[in-house]
């Protein structure tokens, strides 16, 4: 049984919040570069905590469409689905 | 179980590059028993290729590519993935006579249409009929080639099932010469009006010898590992071609892999012996802003022997930090070598010496700005601001002939700063089905101008700054990365967030101007960001600049990455950037 997507967005905010500096409260519609504020490596960086967490590879071609914590979950729903 | 192909292999008698083409360099390292290795992010070994293997996979595409009909000389598109299927297509291209022209990949979160925008620009430049990526990139690449003449866009898996093996067992490959172009390298242009480098393989076999029998001085025992991407002149020349026609192993870390777990990196030079590995400074700095105590345990850097920098201005107190970080798992800091090449010479111009670390010059602050024409011969002790340490980029290769030379073309002395020019057979034949570019570096005669300022000494080279770039205040010549390095500092920026330029103020004088990425949107934040900007670029050249916060990612690139400074100032002036 994989987790909800809802339970997912849960383990993400938490994995994202060493890097929320400003303490932005998370949101399915928070976007990483302008509400969070995290430029492009500190953003794989985060990924890198995300997929150890969830055992899980994002591949590159999704990575372009990811711009909100919301779009992230569902992506790692995805994976865990297939 | 899956093992590495080896380091060592004393059957196979060095050769380096003495090769007329890259098809015979191929076929001779086919020989042996060395390859390629390619990693996951969790640095496991996923793949193990040896050369005999790439090449008879390489020529069985070369052969299918024949078979569907693809023009010779045509130009084949390929996503430039850390894989094999990269590899053997490229090189499939090569024994078919074709041009490849790898293109990039995604490499962060967002950013959809700029990404597919590139690709389709790229590949519009240069007329390209085929385009082959993975199968699940191909949403993006089908996107990207909407509105282009192509005749076949698709998986690897879908182009090999084009042809049976029986249609291709009596195909011929075409004979392939050495002043035949050999690829296109995107990485100099801008990400809109892209031009490709057309690297002939006489030039392409030249800059491969001087990397690996000058610059590296490949030796027996040596293994490359890297992370560079093969869109990128460096990891496609540099870690892959050039490895392949001096016959050394290499151990493949994703470019995205290491974007997201540098030390991985460091931990398969650990684990296999590498001894040479690149990458231009951010990959160092990024390797020691994220190692932590467990990464370090059990790390082993000892065996490291030749660090090349290069790729982009280099930073000494980078690596610095590198080198005191990993001091204790052995690394050793005269590994560090610093080196100048540029696309349009297929890559590599120069090489600092082997074994002695990087060498500074402290150019004093009214050399860089133009008040003073020469460098001092003997250095000084400076400190602080008045001074930049300018790194020791080493000799040229012999095949070149350079000049450092004046606004009249007239060649200048040791010490004397201006205009880099080389000539040699390394220097690309022009851009592609682009005169009017070509013509504005390339004179007749065969030298390029390089766009970059620097001066000789002692027979090695020092590199200041690229020309376009220079900022002239009130006479005074302003380096754009002596103010952009200041600012980046801050703790909120990071390299490449700033773009120093200068605009036309109220009477035409010339005003200093920094364009910052800026990620805070709180109006406070905002100001107090610009206020600590200004007194950071007034420390460096004694005035306050007009700052301008721009959005994240909008500062303008060239397609290899690199900021574009001309196209920043002009879009601000335009007002497209705000």
């Amino acid at each position: 049984m994989t987790p909800s997507t809802t339970e997912i967005f849960d383990q993400v905010s938490e994995l994202i919040a060493p890097f929320n500096q400003k303490s932005v409260p998370i949101k399915p519609e928070t976007t990483f570069a302008t509400d969070l504020e995290l430029d492009s490596l500190s953003v794989m960086d985060m990924l890198a905590a995300i997929e150890d967490h969830f055992d899980v590879t994002v591949p590159l071609n999704i990575l372009p469409d990811l711009e909100t914590v919301g779009q992230v979950a569902e992506a790692i729903k995805d994976i865990l689905d297939e | 179980m899956l093992e590495p192909t080896p380091t060592l292999d004393p059957g196979l008698p060095r050769r380096y590059a003495d090769f007329k083409t890259l098809p015979e360099a191929l076929d001779y390292a086919a020989q042996g028993l060395r390859g390629l290795n390619f990693y996951s992010a969790r640095g496991e070994l996923e793949n193990s290729i040896s050369y005999g293997q790439i090449r008879d996979r390489a020529h069985e595409i070369g052969k299918r590519l024949v078979h569907f009909g693809v023009k010779r000389h045509s130009r084949v598109a390929l996503i430039a993935e850390t894989n094999e299927d990269f590899v053997c297509y490229f090189l499939g291209c090569q024994y078919a006579g074709l041009l490849p022209v790898p293109l990039p990949l995604p490499t962060s979160f967002g950013g959809r249409d700029g990404y597919t925008e590139q690709l389709h620009e790229q590949m519009k430049s240069c007329k390209a009929s085929v385009a082959i990526s993975a199968a699940y990139m191909l949403p993006l690449l089908d996107e990207a080639t909407h509105g282009l003449k192509m005749e076949f866009v698709g998986s690897p898996d879908t182009f090999e099932a084009q042809s049976s093996d029986a249609d291709i067992k009596n195909v011929e490959l075409p004979l392939v010469e050495p002043d035949d172009l050999a690829y296109l390298q995107y990485s100099s242009g801008s990400t809109r009006f892209p031009h490709g480098v057309a690297v002939t393989h006489r030039s392409l076999m030249s800059n491969c010898h001087g990397i690996g029998r000058i610059g590296m001085e490949v030796q027996d025992d040596d293994r490359a590992v890297s992370w560079l991407p093969f869109y990128h002149d460096m990891g496609l020349v540099g870690m892959l071609i050039s490895p392949i026609t001096c016959q050394v192993s290499i151990d493949y870390l994703a470019t995205e892999a290491f974007a997201r777990r540098p030390i991985q990196w460091l931990k398969l030079i650990s684990k296999n012996r590498g001894t040479m590995c690149s990458g231009p400074t951010f990959g160092y700095e990024i390797c020691a802003r994220r190692a932590n105590s467990t990464d370090l345990e059990g790390l082993d850097l000892s065996s490291w022997r030749v660090a090349g920098i290069g790729a982009d201005m280099i930073r000494p107190n980078v690596l610095e930090i590198f080198a005191e970080t990993f001091k204790d798992c052995g690394f050793d800091k005269r590994a560090f070598m610093p080196s100048y090449g540029l696309a349009e010479c297929t890559l590599a111009v120069s090489f600092g010496p082997k074994s002695s670390g990087y060498q500074v010059d402290l150019v004093s602050e009214e050399v860089l700005s133009g008040d003073v024409k020469s460098v001092r011969e003997h250095k000084i002790n400076g400190n602080g601001a008045n001074y930049r340490e300018v790194v020791n980029c080493g000799k040229p290769l012999p095949e070149y002939e350079l000049e450092i030379r004046d606004e009249h073309d007239d060649a200048l002395v040791d010490r004397e700063i201006g205009r880099v020019c080389v000539k040699g057979p390394s220097v690309m034949v022009g851009y592609y089905m682009d005169e009017e570019a070509t013509r504005q570096c390339l004179s007749e005669d065969g030298w390029l101008d390089t766009g970059d300022i620097g001066y000789m000494a002692n027979g090695s080279l020092f590199i200041i700054g690229r020309i376009k770039d220079l900022i002239i205040i009130n006479g005074k010549n302003h380096w754009p990365h002596d103010i952009e390095w200041a600012v980046e500092k801050l703790p909120e920026l990071r390299s490449g967030d700033s773009a120093a330029i200068s605009i036309p103020g109220e009477n035409d004088e010339e005003v200093p101007a920094i364009l910052v990425q800026c990620r805070k949107r709180d109006e406070e934040d905002r100001e107090d960001l610009e206020n600590r900007i200004k007194m950071e670029v007034q420390a460096v050249i004694g005035k306050a600049p007009k700052v301008i916060l721009v959005p994240p990612r909008s500062l303008p690139r060239t397609s290899s990455g690199k900021l574009s400074r001309v196209k920043a100032r002009r879009q601000y002036l335009e007002g497209h950037l705000s």
